[in-house]
């Protein structure tokens, strides 16, 4: 019966995060209430079949940055973890195209026909990255220390993150401080001089924030897609069979294996908090369940601002959550086909179809995307990238038809008088017309198309403003500032109220890090 | 058996101007990648004829995958001469020159030849591509750097009658031809430079001509040369060469400082057995400064040949109930040396010598270990089981025949 | 006799700085300027017959208190004019806020636009002082090699624990967080009218070439606050002109023995085995030194004095990755009267104007240099050196210094010409005549210094003023270089004094002491 039931801990959000803080923490013995709003679990990971036949990761669309011990240590693949890697990078150009792919020497001549001074700098490139990016991973891996009264342990965290630091050559601190600050686009002036290459990987750099690839700020975002790994190869992106859903399905029944339970359809009103404590939820049904504690896996406005009441919580921390920066600046664009994309460039069906493509011919062509959103519309020509689920998994679309997925950019939250229907066409029309410029058959094989503005994924899935990161990730709202100092290692002001989004540290995508971290966290405090 | 192959490559991997002829020759169908070519590994089913050809006959290899770069201009000397650690001011035209190159750090990216083609006209070869090294530290200079890796293509003719074809096809003689010399001649109407250099430490020539040109030498060669016992030859026969010669091989026995991704993984020239190649004497050149330093240190490694000592090899083996059971290739896997209970040192490949009747390694060391006579003991396996067997510290090349630098006129 | 103990390359303020603090412990020091008159960018001169101006900086935000100290400027003459209205924000319906010493007559004028602004100020400026004072202490210092930082490294850090004991290690984290913000993200938690806004975002774009929407201007924005004891938008002028304070620095050195020699272009800094001992000038001439100091921008001492031959590849590659790219110019305006501004009495004007009235404007002038182009609509700030100083103009006539952001040096697709010049100068003039009546009417004479004039006439490489732009990853232990963040350089013996090094562009001369200290020091 609602009201009596008791668990030790009710998860807000059936999102990736929430369920993996449920999944640890139910394998530590807990029992563990997930609550999810919507009818399908997965929040932003979630896959649904928008038409007959055609399956879609709706909104993320790739995996790279899952923990590996996550997946180990909740058994993911037994539950149905399956990623298929992604071969290659594809860039199309009006007359000509550049195609990465995983063997190192074909890509060094595919480089070398465009310069050879890049092709021999990537080789150096892609290292240098992997070697920084496990530089950082202590930093990741790290739950924030308080730097404003620093307990004894926040201490010697910090120690232990200053000695590593000095474990790293200069080269890779010099490097690790320009990544920290600078573009990308300044960045890899730095190594490289073919614009199409450049652009391409500075397109990594803009990746959900609002930012050009001119940005400084955009070079951070860039490491941050490097450090991902997959079967232990650093940078290598993965396509989970059945779509991202089917990820946040195999964190779901490894929770519910170890005793979780989960409900779907089941949104939560309130945070009940009783002398600045927090005892259980309420629904907006009216139900009510009780907790030792209660986890929110949603963004920290809708944790703090609408969650729990203003009052219980300290004014100068409500003023750094409303201060806490999360514009949404991407949308997505799924279309299922009657066929393949025939690209001018490079026609008919090949390796370039089996990764990501990704329309960014020029700096300019992403800085003028960006400059659209700067003064409040969405890129008339947007950069994209795109995949074809199918291609790799045959089971997401109907015979010979086949399910694109477009991530797109820039698409503001706050447009220029707002987002309605007639923008949200324009915005798709916006986004074939620029993949018809490379592909013109797409016109002729849309069978549906579904456009989701930023004003959609807050409305269908909860993130404030559309942002996909729960908060962008600028240089101040990393690891102890996000979301504000303090509270950045998912306690909050409000006793036995916790946080496990990505709106924590170590931020975004499918990582599954904030919900492990945020578990283990709380079970320091319990044990 | 002979058979006409017709294997034709639909490979993004690229193709040497010879591979009309190669791929029809290579029975075994076994290619390697060397750096984005596909080359052959061996052109018969065993590599033991090929090799055999290179000390005792003459093999033809194509060698066209090397890297290759041509610096022009009135700095080019000066240039050179900061860029490598030899010393290229007395390098005369027509000369060539064995020299590695270092960071700031005195830490080997690279090691190849640099011929002097004229007074202000170098070429310059290497395992890796190092066109971003050499032209950032031109900048300012007088000079242009060209990519020469593909508008020149190359074949190595090694081995005792390797003159003797050359003289046959050639319009001068090669008799005067010195070590580590080149010339200019001609192959009938063909313009061809021949070096007298080579990988595998026999009398032996290199052969740089136009690639459109490629396919007539070739088949010069092998018409003329047919007499002679020419024999086209891959890449893992040369392999056992090379070590027998005790030539080091890039990403095999040392890896270059700019893509060695840890500290550990690079080494200086004095600690690849290079240090005669390191002319502190010049006034300034990339590295001298750490080399300095280092030389006052003295080098934590060396780098060295050993021979593992058969009598004990046997032992282990007869144990076993086996006679000696040798890869008959070169091994290239990093295999531990030991003093007592502690390593001391890594072989990076070895072979067992057909011309010698030695198993013989090039190997990392420990200064201290490294002395000539020093002994060791080198990681075997035997039907599955680790042993430990004795090798000693030897002097290389291993194997340094007379008719290598000899001349005849 | 042609023989010191240490060569000053270059005349400008920090060198000048450096010369007199090496001349006062007693070593024999000579300058070497190029020019025919030392002061570098704090220079003044006859643009026009009769008509004087500072050629670059009309204001000194700042002045290191231990450079006026040590060097007892203002015994020497050092006459500083701190008006009392330091800034004022036009806007194009002729309204305007006033940027006073006093910041309650800043709010009250801020309340004319929004009432929680003006109350929101005082806060305001309490928290930018407060990190301005953290950037004091941090100033001083000589930044630590990384990244193995000993202890001998850690305890000069000790300084900056008086700030963090009176405001907390809150404020050492705020420091932390606004220096990487970008402007709307920094006034998007204060204020919310537009003109305010813009006004603030001014300070962080100040002598960039990223626009408001760069992370990293609220460092430059502090930057320009560092020493400002509470003043928002600080400004000082210097009696006599901006050239005054190297003329008064030119003395103090000469008080200390400096000898110092204009007219003398160094052709080569000479280099030995990676060591130095001596120039060369362009006439011939060597002279020889135990130390060589420069104080100029790191690329014109490295690449093109010592040479690249003689720099190690790691140090050539940081050299070549350090970011000048200047986008500031400068227009003098010769006037036959005293302009009108709208809404501004004739007795307001002895301060500083700023043109740029929404930061969207600012960002799209800022847009242009991603493009390569000169903005359509830059942003400008100007004053009258005239009404400060009247000797800068004929009786009656004026002076109008305009600083015009954006103007980059790597324009696409042309160069600059005196036909580019002259479209600046039409685009300032088009600009200004929306705040001054009849402005094009008013001019006699006019004097346009792009980022190309600037690199042509003052060796500053791509024309940037700050020797290398004023961003994160530019700034303390990367600043030029980290392997030359400590003043000294890869070069024996060599040492940097310049803008170049921590902390950065400006008048305030901390280079040169920070330098000096190191010198001395070794």
């Amino acid at each position: 019966m609602p009201g009596v039931k008791k668990y030790d801990a009710i998860v807000i959000g059936g999102g990736h995060n929430g369920l993996t803080a449920a999944a640890y923490l139910s394998r530590a013995g807990k029992k563990v209430l997930v609550l999810e709003r919507r009818y399908i679990l997965g929040g932003a990971a979630v896959t649904e079949e928008i038409f007959p036949g055609f399956k879609f990761s709706v909104c993320s669309y790739v995996v790279s940055l899952m923990k590996p011990n996550v997946m180990r240590e909740l058994m993911l693949p037994k539950f149905g973890l399956e990623l298929l890697p992604l071969e290659s990078t594809f860039t199309p150009l009006d007359n000509d195209y550049l195609l990465r792919t995983a063997d190192a020497d074909q890509t060094y001549r595919e480089i070398a026909r465009h310069s050879l001074r890049d092709a021999e700098a990537y080789t150096r490139f892609g290292p240098l990255m992997g070697q920084i990016g496990m530089a950082v991973r202590p930093i990741l891996e790290t739950i924030a220390p308080n730097p404003i009264r620093p307990s004894l342990s926040d201490l010697s965290k910090t120690k232990k993150l200053l000695d590593h630091f000095k474990t790293l050559s200069s080269e890779q601190f010099e490097y690790l401080t320009k990544l920290m600050t600078m573009s990308s686009a300044d960045f890899l002036d730095e190594w490289f001089e073919y614009e199409p290459l450049k652009a391409s990987m500075a397109a990594s750099g803009i990746i959900g924030t609002f930012m050009g690839p001119r940005s400084p700020g955009s070079a951070y975002v860039m490491l941050h897609h490097y450090m991902g790994d997959i079967d232990g190869a650093f940078r290598a992106w993965g396509f989970q069979r059945g779509g991202t859903g089917a990820v946040s399905m195999a964190i779901a029944r490894s929770a519910e294996y170890f005793g979780a339970d989960i409900m779907t359809e089941a949104p939560v009103e309130k945070v009940i908090v009783k002398n600045g404590k927090a005892v259980g939820v309420a629904l907006e049904n009216g139900d009510e369940y009780k907790s030792d504690i209660v986890i929110s896996g949603l963004d920290p406005k809708l944790s703090f601002l609408k969650m729990v009441d203003e009052s219980d919580l300290p004014s100068d921390f409500v003023t750094d959550i409303k201060n806490f920066r999360i514009r949404g600046s991407s949308g997505k664009v799924n279309l299922a086909l009657d066929g393949l994309p025939n690209f001018t460039c490079l026609p008919g069906d090949g390796h370039h179809l089996r990764g990501a493509i990704s329309i960014s011919p020029s700096y300019d062509h992403l800085e003028k995307a960006y400059d659209d959103a700067k003064y409040g519309n969405f890129s008339k020509e947007p950069y994209m990238d795109i995949i074809l689920p199918s291609v790799l998994d045959p089971d997401m679309a109907p015979p010979g038809k086949h399910v694109m997925s477009c991530f797109v950019q820039y698409a503001p939250y706050d447009i220029k008088g707002g987002w309605n229907d007639q923008k949200r066409e324009a915005f798709g029309d916006a986004v074939i017309n620029t993949i018809a410029r490379f592909a013109p058959n797409i016109k002729d094989i849309i069978l549906h198309r579904q456009v989701l503005t930023p004003a959609d994924l807050e409305s269908t899935f909860g993130l404030t403003e559309g942002n996909i990161f729960h908060g962008e990730l600028s240089l101040q709202q990393l690891f102890t500032m996000r979301p504000a100092v303090k509270w950045a290692d998912y306690t909050t002001p409000i006793k036995n109220y916790f946080r496990c989004g990505s709106g924590t540290h170590p931020g975004g995508g499918i990582t599954g890090s904030p919900g492990e971290m945020a578990a283990k966290k709380i079970l320091g405090i319990w044990s | 058996m002979s058979y006409e192959n017709q294997f034709t490559a639909h490979t993004q991997l690229k193709l040497s101007p010879f591979f009309k002829r190669t791929s029809k020759l290579n029975e075994s169908q076994e290619w390697r990648r060397w750096s984005g070519f596909l080359a052959a590994t061996n052109y018969e089913l065993h590599h033991e004829n090929e090799y055999f050809a290179i000390r005792t006959k003459a093999a033809l290899l194509d060698i066209t995958p090397l890297k290759k770069y041509i610096i022009e201009g009135p700095d080019s000397q000066r240039f050179l001469n900061r860029l490598v650690t030899r010393n290229i001011s007395i390098c005369k035209v027509g000369q060539v020159m064995y020299t590695p190159w270092c960071d700031e750090e005195g830490k080997v990216i690279d090691d190849g030849t640099v011929q002097r083609l004229s007074e202000n006209k170098f070429r310059i070869t290497s395992a890796e591509p190092n066109l971003n090294w050499i032209q950032h530290n031109a900048t300012g200079m007088d000079l242009t750097v060209r990519d020469d890796s593909v508008s020149t293509a190359a074949l190595a003719l090694q081995g005792p009658n390797s003159r003797d074809i050359l003289n046959e096809v050639a319009s001068d003689s090669l008799d005067s031809l010195k070590f580590f010399w080149m010339m200019d001649t001609t192959f009938g109407d063909i313009s061809v430079s021949i070096s007298r250099t080579g990988y595998t430490g026999d009398l032996g020539y290199e052969i740089w001509m136009d690639p459109k040109d490629a396919i007539a030498v070739w088949d010069l060669l092998l018409d003329k040369g047919k007499s002679f016992g020419i024999t086209p030859t891959g890449l893992q026969a040369l392999d056992i060469a090379r070590i027998e010669a005790g030539l080091i091989l890039l990403d095999v026995d040392y890896v270059s400082s700019r893509h060695a991704l840890i500290e550990s993984r690079k080494s200086s020239p004095y600690e690849l057995g290079l240090g005669w190649a390191v002319k502190m004497k010049k006034k300034d050149f990339i590295g001298k400064a750490a080399l300095e330093a280092e030389v006052v240190r003295g080098p934590e490694w060396d780098f060295v040949g050993i021979e593992i000592q058969w009598h004990e090899l046997e032992k282990h083996f007869r144990k076993a109930g086996l006679a000696p059971g040798l890869p008959s290739t070169a091994w290239r896997t990093s295999t531990p040396l030991y003093k007592g209970s502690k390593q001391v040192g890594y072989a990076t490949s070895g072979a067992w010598s057909p011309i010698l009747k030695r198993y013989i390694a090039l190997a990392h060391v420990k200064s201290e270990y490294a002395d000539e006579g020093s002994e060791l003991m080198f990681e075997l396996k035997v039907e599955h089981y680790r042993k430990l067997t004795p090798a000693k510290v030897v002097k290389t090349p291993f194997f340094d025949p007379e008719r290598k630098r000899s001349c005849l006129a | 006799m042609n023989r010191f103990d240490v060569i000053v390359v270059g005349g400008g303020i920090n060198s000048l700085i450096t010369a007199s603090l090496l001349g006062k412990a007693g070593k024999k020091v000579v300058v070497l300027e190029a020019r025919d008159q030392v002061g570098g960018l704090a220079s003044t001169t006859e643009f026009a017959p009769g008509f004087r101006c500072n050629i670059i900086n009309d204001t000194l935000k700042w002045i290191d208190p231990r450079v006026m100290k040590d060097l007892n400027l203002e015994a020497n003459g050092l006459a500083l004019i701190q008006p009392e209205v330091v800034q004022v924000t036009l806007s194009e319906n002729g309204e305007h806020i006033s940027f006073n010493r006093d910041p309650r007559l800043t709010a009250a004028s801020i309340a004319n636009f929004s009432q929680k602004d003006a109350k929101s100020w005082p806060a305001f400026i309490e928290y930018i002082e407060k990190l301005a004072q953290f950037l004091e202490r941090l100033y001083q210092l000589t930044p630590p090699e990384l990244p193995n930082i000993g202890l001998s490294e850690i305890l000069p850090m000790r300084l900056m624990l008086g700030p963090a004991f009176k405001h907390g290690t809150r404020g050492l984290v705020d420091l932390m967080r606004v220096a990487p913000m970008m402007m709307p993200e920094l006034v998007d938690e204060w204020f919310e009218n537009e003109l305010v806004r813009s006004a603030i975002s001014m300070a962080g774009i100040n002598h960039l070439s990223f626009g408001p929407f760069a992370a990293g201007t609220g460092y430059n924005l502090l930057h320009q606050h560092v020493h400002g004891k509470g003043v928002f938008h600080n400004t000082q002028f210097v009696k006599g002109g901006t050239g005054e304070l190297a003329q008064v620095l030119a003395s103090v050195a000469g008080s200390n023995n400096v000898e110092i020699r204009t007219g003398s272009k160094v052709k080569s800094i000479d280099v030995e085995n990676g060591r130095c001992n001596g120039i060369s000038l362009t006439g011939g001439e060597s002279i020889q030194a135990d130390r060589i100091v420069s104080g100029l921008d790191p690329k014109n001492t490295f690449m093109n004095l010592v040479g690249t031959s003689n720099l190690n590849p790691n140090f050539h590659t940081q050299l070549n990755n350090i970011r000048y790219r200047g986008s500031t110019a400068r227009v003098h305006f010769a006037l036959n009267k005293l302009p009108e501004i709208n809404g501004i009495l004739q007795d307001q004007m002895k301060t500083v104007f700023s043109v740029g009235p929404s930061i969207e404007y600012q960002e799209r002038a800022s847009d242009s240099v991603k493009y390569g182009t000169i903005a359509e609509n830059p942003t400008i700030e100007f004053t009258i050196p005239s009404l400060i100083n009247h000797e800068f103009a004929p009786g009656g006539k004026h002076v109008l210094s305009a600083t015009v952001q954006y103007a980059p040096y790597h324009l696409r697709d042309q160069v600059w010409s005196s036909k580019l010049n002259e479209q600046l100068k039409n685009n300032v003039v088009r600009v200004l005549d929306n705040y001054i009546p009849d402005f094009s009417s008013l001019i006699e004479t006019t004097s346009v210094l792009s980022p190309k004039d600037l690199e042509n006439e003052f060796g500053l490489t791509e024309g940037n003023l700050n020797h290398g732009e004023m961003t994160l990853d530019q700034f303390f232990f990367m600043r030029p270089t980290m392997s030359t963040a400590q003043y000294k350089s890869p070069i024996e013996n060599l040492y940097l004094c310049g803008p170049g090094t921590h902390p950065g562009g400006g008048l305030h001369g901390t280079n040169g002491f920070n330098s000096a200290r190191e010198i001395l020091k070794g």
